[in-house]
């Protein structure tokens, strides 16, 4: 295929993901069973009564309830809940990150009928940074091992390799 | 989601060991399977800038996880496979598989509402039942693909070099 149709090809392709993500940043709220920061934000009494999953940061924990932040599209506090579950206190540090599934009060409280604790503490995102860092070098080095960039096609093509000359 | 290297090590399990009986599947498509396995994860752009920054310089609402999906995969293989000088079907097809590989092992994590993310999109918001089998800061999980990959890159090589060893 010619440079100039991939290049083509490509563009629509990029426009295509753009109006996706347009789409989706649209279109997710009201698809979404439950509220997003923003909307926590903006009309927090319109979930209160019902069963909702809400993802928070803890801040503190006492005996058997934390108190969680809640952060909207710009990554800025959209509400403060202070979480009651029988021990998840022992599992989780402040720093860490939470799910929390169990039915939203109007006075800012939820008592949790699941509760998944995503990081223990602030370590566990640097963990998780750390090993994806690893994993995308593994993936990279392993993909120059067997391609090369060639300037004049402006793309990658297969390294010759003697165990893979039949291959297309 | 799980770490990226836990993910890049399914990956290479996968293909290597599909590798065994599709003589087509060569290291360089596994090779290309694990780039795969990476796509899902170009959400974590929004680690350095927000959906808040991208709506506001845009003008319209935005959400940077349609790349975590499987229409964002959809296309980002597309525009991966374009990025080598030949068999663009075929480097789209392993693209995609290797990011379907992560999108589906992302679905058995652990929700407190015990659905999985809405990965489907934006062919549908379903959100499936998942296992809740791990989350992303889950240490085993990455102590069990890295086992895994190192069993198979061992009967891998002993495959491999079996037969240039009788070789005359």
């Amino acid at each position: 295929m010619r440079f100039a149709v991939r290049l083509g090809i490509t563009l629509v392709l990029l426009l295509t993901l753009l109006g996706l993500g347009i789409h989706y940043g649209a279109t997710y709220d009201e698809n979404w069973p439950h509220p997003s920061g923003d909307q926590l934000q903006e009309d927090y009494d319109e979930f209160t009564g019902d069963h909702q999953l809400v993802f928070g940061e803890v801040q503190s924990i006492s005996e058997d309830t934390m108190t969680i932040h809640v952060t909207d599209s710009a990554d800025e506090v959209a509400a403060e809940l202070e979480i009651t579950h029988h021990d998840a206190t022992d599992r989780v540090d402040p720093g860490g990150f939470v799910q929390v599934y169990g039915v939203l009060e109007s006075d800012r409280t939820m008592t949790a009928d699941e509760l998944v604790v995503v990081n223990e503490d602030n370590t566990a995102e640097q963990y998780k940074l750390l090993t994806s860092i690893a994993g995308v070098l593994l993936a990279i080095a392993y993909f120059f091992r067997h391609w090369k960039f060639t300037l004049t096609k402006f793309g990658f093509e297969p390294r010759p390799n003697k165990e893979e000359t039949q291959d297309g | 989601m799980a770490e990226l290297l836990s993910h890049v090590l399914i990956a290479y399990v996968l293909f290597t060991v599909a590798s065994w009986r599709l003589e087509w599947l060569t290291k360089r498509w596994v090779a290309i399977g694990m780039i795969g396995a990476l796509l899902p994860d170009l959400n974590r752009i929004g680690m350095f800038v927000d959906d808040a920054t991208i709506e506001t310089t845009l003008g319209v609402p935005f959400g940077i996880d349609a790349l975590h999906t499987l229409g964002g995969v959809i296309l980002l293989s597309g525009i991966g496979a374009l990025v080598l000088t030949e068999a663009h079907k075929r480097g789209f097809g392993v693209l995609l598989a290797g990011a379907l590989t992560h999108l589906l092992t992302d679905g058995l994590k652990a929700y407190a509402d015990a659905e999985a993310g809405a990965w489907l999109y934006p062919f549908t918001w379903y959100r499936h039942p998942t296992p809740n089998l791990y989350v992303s800061a889950d240490q085993g999980v990455v102590l069990v693909t890295g086992l895994l990959a190192i069993a198979i890159f061992l009967v891998d090589y002993r495959l491999t070099a079996t037969p240039s060893a009788t070789d005359p």
